[in-house]
């Protein structure tokens, strides 16, 4: 089973990855939707809440099709706004299924990240609820088929005290307490979506609620406009003495249904039980054995100077400032950093974020980092005009595994977000001359904020920043993601030709004051 | 890539999701294709409740310690019904109907969707109480009747007449206590 989950996963990662690539290209990395995907939920979710407030102005429980047909024939409100909120809440499913799937196919789901995995189902599930009560509320041929079926399955259940088809065989009319209940549903069941939004992200920090202004509105304007130029379907009226013809169904909300129909209601529940239970478990089936599983961070206490940085940049709010075992002594701070290794991913920004090297996951601390980078200086010797390529293995156009330029040494890193900026300088001092960070597009960083830090150090002085005394001229940071080789082959170009210049500038600066010195010889 | 192209390529592509987005939310589906027609049997009954007493055997008390032995073991319940559906002469339905609920104390329920083809079917129907279960040494039976309770037999006959996808539904009618053809009105509220 769990060779069976990684071989899925590997697939879907790839598949994801090429498409990510793909929108990269047209819409760059910080408007590609894919990225944004958790963001753009929350988005749908707030356009729903503010168009279902119109919505319910006009519904009529004791005329639901007939209210429903009339806002949609009013040319200058009712139809976009009712097309606003049955094209949002598509999207919404698209979004997160696609939020799933990411989050399933980078291995972010187990560990820490189980409560968030679990709470994202609950929501996957109640989005799917409310959508299908909402279609339900229009009471329209389709309204009826879901209805219908949705009795079906629950009248095997030993819940209710008589069937609930029953109330849909025709004998009286459909009574409003069953628009009422289908309202009362569509309505209560966001407002427990925001607690469990809440609780989704309460494991994260800063967590990014909204995407960029453009591509929030850029969506909101093309739902919008398909509202108008396309109403949102509505099918002939609900006719419980006639078997429900050809009307248009929507897909995102009714998709299970030709395969529920189809089937007993008994193994419609056992197949709905198993899937859920499937998902479930995926925590458990994607993780890794034990001995392979990342050990979180951990605090050289000797080291910590209480700067509060590593607990200002920890992406999952795992480390504390506590009192020092102790307490405060001559250059000793009061405060040390505490990691509390059951919310700890073992992402190791903290490892970049501390400037005396004293915290990060074992192996990947700033002193492990200068270790490695010692030794590969050792082994590549970079020339004054070698380019050292620092590449994130599960990005950066996949240049990690090599990349066969003279020239160019590549030195593959697990997170370009962990990197302490003294590799950096150590790099330069030892000889390179230039150094190229490959990371991970900062939306798609499998750390969050990895890059984002990154750059702020490199270039923005953010604490743990890099000095100034190295040339930042000789420093490119280059965000590609796996398929995108060509951004960090074009970055190293440029590179490239910026030391080439600067080294020709230098012979020219030497030549110039050795003439100078000899006239200054010949001239006394 | 050139930005032009880019920012073209890229809103034609907005363009078109958005498109599909619009053409999967209202997909034309039947959920049923053949054109068949419906007998919709739906209604609900109230049988008698029936409170049914017996002396245990000698082998039940045996089995039992001896500050546990009743005198008397009680069962409550309401009657089932047996209906019986002829379609076109032909047996549809034969089934013991009984009440609903865990403790089966709830009315009956009758729920049959019958397919047939276009045109028209002679149908005939019985509900009938089901009184037999007497197995056990000497039983003391009470039956409680109420003003609502559905007679003891119900019949219908009757040949109905249906176009392609219509149903008809045969329910009971409390007023006059007898089973009824409803066909095609509009239901919705």
């Amino acid at each position: 089973m769990r060779r069976l989950t990684r071989a899925v996963q590997r697939a879907a990662w790839r598949a994801l990855t090429r498409a990510d690539a793909g929108l990269n290209r047209l819409y760059g990395w910080r408007y590609n939707p894919l990225y944004h995907s958790g963001a753009l939920v929350v988005a749908l979710f707030a356009v729903l809440l503010v168009t279902r407030i119109y919505l319910l102005f006009v519904y009529r429980l004791g005329a639901p099709y007939q209210s429903v047909a009339a806002l949609t024939a009013q040319p200058w409100l009712g139809r976009w706004i009712r097309g606003l909120h049955r094209y949002a809440s598509d999207a919404a499913v698209i979004a997160v299924a696609v939020h799933g799937l990411r989050m399933f196919t980078q291995g972010r789901s187990w560990g820490p990240r189980t409560l968030a995995w679990i709470t994202g189902l609950i929501l996957c599930f109640v989005t799917l609820i409310c959508g299908w009560t909402g279609l339900v509320m229009v009471w329209d041929g389709p309204a009826q088929v879901l209805a219908q079926e949705g009795a079906r399955l629950f009248d095997v259940l030993p819940v209710f005290a008589e069937p609930i088809s029953r109330a849909f065989v025709g004998e009286r009319p459909i009574p409003s307490a069953f628009f009422f209940l289908n309202l009362f549903v569509h309505i209560a069941l966001p407002i427990g979506l925001g607690l469990l939004v809440w609780l989704h992200v309460s494991r994260v920090a800063r967590p990014g609620l909204l995407p960029p202004r453009g591509l929030l509105w850029g969506t909101i304007v093309l739902l919008t406009l398909l509202g108008v130029v396309w109403p949102a379907p509505l099918g002939p009226p609900a006719n419980l003495f006639r078997v429900p013809g050809q009307a248009p169904y929507d897909v995102f909300y009714t998709f299970w249904l030709p395969l529920s129909r189809a089937l007993p209601a008994g193994v419609v529940w056992a197949l709905i039980v198993a899937g859920s239970v499937l998902l479930l478990l995926v925590p458990w089936l994607v993780r890794p054995a034990p001995v392979h599983r990342p050990a979180p961070s951990s605090v050289n206490e000797s080291l910590c100077t209480g700067c509060e940085q590593c607990y200002l940049d920890c992406p999952y709010e795992a480390i504390a400032m506590i009192a020092r075992p102790g307490g405060a002594s001559e250059g000793r701070s009061a405060l040390i950093a505490h990691v509390d290794p059951a919310l700890c991913v073992s992402c190791g920004i903290c490892s970049g974020s501390c400037a005396p090297m004293g915290v990060g996951p074992p192996g990947r601390t700033g002193r492990d980092q200068l270790s490695a980078v010692r030794a590969f200086v050792a082994a590549t010797h970079p020339g004054p005009r070698d380019v050292v390529v620092i590449a994130c293995d599960r990005g950066a156009g996949g240049v990690a595994g090599g990349l066969a330029v003279p020239g160019v040494h590549v030195w593959p890193v697990t997170c370009a977000g962990n990197l302490h900026t003294s590799v950096v300088e150590f790099l330069i001092r030892g000889g390179a001359g230039g150094v190229v960070v490959a990371s991970c597009p900062p939306r798609d960083c499998s750390n969050r904020e990895g890059p984002k830090w990154l750059e702020q150090r490199l270039y923005h002085e953010r604490e743990a920043e890099l000095q100034e005394r190295v040339d930042r001229r000789r420093v490119l940071l280059v965000h590609a993601g796996l398929y995108e080789r060509e951004l960090v082959v074009s970055a190293l170009e440029q590179l490239q030709a910026i030391i080439a210049s600067l080294e020709r500038a230098k012979g020219e600066a030497e030549f110039d004051l050795v003439r100078e010195c000899e006239m200054d010889t010949v001239g006394s | 890539m050139n930005p032009t192209i880019r920012r073209t390529s890229g809103g034609a592509l907005a363009l078109v999701a958005i498109a599909a987005l619009g053409l999967l939310s209202g997909v034309p589906y039947t959920p049923d294709t053949a054109e068949y027609a419906v007998v919709r049997l739906a209604w609900r009954a109230r049988g008698a409740r029936v409170h049914r007493c017996r002396r245990p055997t000698a082998e039940e008390l045996a089995q039992l310690p001896p500050h546990m032995r009743p005198e008397e073991i009680c069962e409550r319940g309401i009657t089932p019904y047996r209906l019986r559906v002829a379609l076109d002469d032909a047996p549809a339905v034969d089934e013991l109907v009984r009440a609903g609920g865990a403790r089966g104390d709830r009315p009956l329920f009758v729920f049959h969707d019958l397919r047939v083809s276009p045109g028209a079917h002679r149908l005939m129907i019985t509900f009938e109480r089901e009184d037999a279960g007497r197995e056990h040494g000497d039983a003391d039976d009470t039956e409680s009747h109420d003003s609502r309770e559905t007679p003891r037999r119900l019949d219908f006959a009757d040949t109905v007449v249906l176009a392609p996808r219509d149903i008809a539904l045969v329910t009971y009618d409390y007023e006059r206590q007898r089973l009824v053809l409803l066909a095609a009105s509009d239901s919705g509220p």
